[in-house]
């Protein structure tokens, strides 16, 4: 392009305000591709059982709520049910509060059924299945804490009366999950007393269309009973879990529309003063015969091309940074396999490109429509 | 001589809030091709006025404005500015070169708006350059010029498209006694050697002397045709 001289030498005319410019969008931009990675990594998370059928059923009072381990025989007479498996959230740490990530007490007679995207060794699970007090372990989990298999660890519990003693017997793999703890249900129920109550069952359900029915037989089964239950997939169980952090989603979209609202009116700031400054040179240009529409093009490209390489930089910054950086320990097991997603990425760097036409939008046109005499008149 | 611009009774009226400001009140006069005219007069008189209004940069509030016998008063915003991309070439007071840009990038800037190749437009860039002198300074920027040097820039870049007319606003106004004689010996020259039509406006009786003919505007009315004799005994008395 017979312009793209004027161009680059017009955005870095100014250098300092150019990288000024470009840091705050990058700052801007990589704050706001963290965000909406958070909630992808969120979403993506709760897409984690996507295809494996399965129900989750939770007392119908609150997840919080416990329910009898009788359940579980009743809501196998349900036909279309593969198997059934209890689980219970332990909510326990390691060593110190801020080594937190998710740990289960678990029916390891049905795990393999009902989680089988979950896979284990046969012989890392035949230990397992032979020492009541195994655990099978995610690899981020491994790695943050430097366990081997064989090794033993003692958990802390935040919810119930005991802390567990556990033996790693194996690593399991999955395409999303790498960081929760497993152990068995019945040393669990022991510790507890054997009072036969369990937080939740997962059921495998053998074809997707019977989702819907398994789901409510179960709960018209128990509607009348002391223990009422309610049954969701997959999916909404664990945006239901997500849910109870608060309107995370709203938050994060609020507070990244609120910084992009920002970004406008302080690039609108700088990209003023670059064509306030430029008055007389915008002038000569229409003098010599530049015509209105390409002096608008001409300054509506140079701001949303400095907008682009910022939001360019911090897109990229981020990507680098989460290269490096394990967000997994630093969030203590908040944000699992965290970078930043292709979606963000791509929204940010077209969200950075609408920043410049619209902070550039007004003072561009203004230039353009200015008159000749009144631009060679103007002294800056 | 043939005309090449025909002003005919042209008006200019500015509104400055709610006052209406006449600045030329029914100036007509012809501009023949190949000639070097000289617009003086006080400040306010009109002459800035009349010299934008020829390079279709401003309009007209009445009267008519010929340039080879095209009506450009009656142009469109877009006809006068491609219009003027073809046939008119501006030398500022204070050269306003693009700051950003070096000597022949400045002096390219005319040229972008047309369909010459990058060679073709590197050959009229050299070409307008050593014209005025500045082949050796091509790739100087304006701060690494002097004033009268940038004036020269600012000379090549009017005349690389090889304008119809050439217009001039105080182009002197800026520089020093030996630079103002060099660039008005190069106006000179280049009306000279190679016919172009210069309007120049000039407070200096003794730049007006380059001229071929002087015109003499006192509010916004043409007062007085001065040839080379006239303003010979005019520059006589400015000197006196």
């Amino acid at each position: 392009m017979k312009f793209s001289k004027l161009i680059y030498r017009n955005i870095f005319r100014n250098r300092l305000r150019a990288i000024l410019t470009v840091l705050l969008m990058a700052a801007i931009f990589f704050f706001i591709a963290t965000l909406l990675s958070i909630l992808e990594n969120f979403t993506l998370f709760s897409e984690a059982g996507k295809g494996q059928n399965r129900l989750a059923t939770q007392s119908a009072i609150s997840l919080a709520n416990v329910l009898p381990v009788a359940h579980e025989q009743k809501i196998r007479q349900i036909p279309g049910i593969v198997d059934v498996c209890q689980m219970q959230w332990f909510g326990a740490y390691y060593k110190e509060p801020k080594n937190f990530f998710a740990n289960f007490a678990i029916d390891h007679h049905h795990m393999r059924t009902v989680f089988d995207d979950y896979a284990i060794p046969d012989k890392e699970f035949e230990a397992y299945a032979n020492d009541r007090q195994g655990t099978i372990v995610g690899p981020e989990l491994m790695k943050r804490f430097g366990w081997k298999v064989g090794d033993r660890i003692t958990l802390k519990s935040t919810i119930f009366p005991f802390n567990p003693e556990l033996n790693i017997r194996g690593v399991y793999k999955h395409p999303i999950d790498s960081s929760s703890l497993f152990f068995r249900m019945d040393y669990f129920q022991q510790a507890m007393g054997n009072n036969g109550l369990v937080g939740m069952f997962w059921i495998k359900v053998k074809d997707a269309k019977n989702m819907t029915s398994v789901s409510k037989q179960i709960d018209d089964m128990f509607r009348n009973s002391t223990d009422p239950t309610e049954t969701f997939t997959e999916k909404e169980f664990q945006l239901n879990f997500l849910s109870m952090m608060g309107d995370i989603k709203l938050l994060f979209h609020s507070i990244s529309l609120c910084s992009i609202f920002m970004v406008i009116l302080l690039a609108a700031i700088t990209m003023s003063m670059s064509a306030r400054e430029r008055v007389t040179e915008i002038a000569v240009l229409k003098a010599i015969g530049f015509p209105r529409g390409l002096v608008l093009t001409l300054m509506l490209i140079e701001f949303a091309l400095l907008t682009l390489i910022g939001g360019t930089v911090g897109v990229l910054g981020g990507t680098f940074v989460y290269r490096f950086v394990n967000m997994t320990e630093v969030t203590q097991g908040f944000l699992v396999n965290f970078g930043l997603y292709p979606t963000p990425i791509i929204a940010c760097v077209i969200a950075s490109l609408g920043v410049g036409l619209l902070a550039g939008g007004w003072p561009a046109m203004r230039s353009a429509n200015m008159s000749v005499v009144d631009g060679l008149r103007r002294v800056v | 001589m043939e005309v090449l611009v025909r002003i005919e009774n042209v008006k200019k009226i500015y509104r400055r809030d709610e006052f209406d400001v006449p600045v030329l009140n029914g100036v007509s006069v012809d501009v023949g091709r190949g000639d070097f005219l000289a617009l003086m007069g006080p400040s306010g008189s009109g002459k800035t006025t009349l010299l934008n209004l020829i390079a279709g940069i401003d309009r007209p509030t009445g009267g008519r404005i010929l340039v080879e016998e095209k009506e450009i008063s009656r142009f469109s915003e877009t006809q006068l500015a491609s219009w003027r991309a073809r046939h008119v070439g501006f030398i500022f007071q204070l050269y306003n070169l693009i700051p950003v840009l070096n000597a022949f990038e400045n002096v390219e800037l005319p040229l972008l708006l047309t369909k010459l190749s990058r060679k073709e437009r590197r050959e009229h860039v050299n070409t307008a350059l050593n014209i005025v002198g500045l082949g050796d300074r091509m790739f100087h920027y304006p701060r690494q010029l002097s004033g009268g040097q940038e004036q020269r820039v600012a000379i090549a870049r009017a005349i690389v498209t090889d304008p119809t007319i050439i217009v001039a606003d105080e182009p002197t106004g800026d520089l020093d006694a030996r630079n103002a004689e060099e660039v008005l010996n190069l106006l000179q020259r280049l009306n000279d050697e190679f016919q172009k039509t210069i309007i120049m406006v000039t407070h200096d009786p003794k730049a007006a002397q380059h001229a071929r003919r002087t015109l003499h505007l006192e509010k916004g009315m043409l007062v007085e045709m001065l040839t080379g004799a006239g303003m010979e005994a005019m520059s006589a008395r400015a000197e006196a």
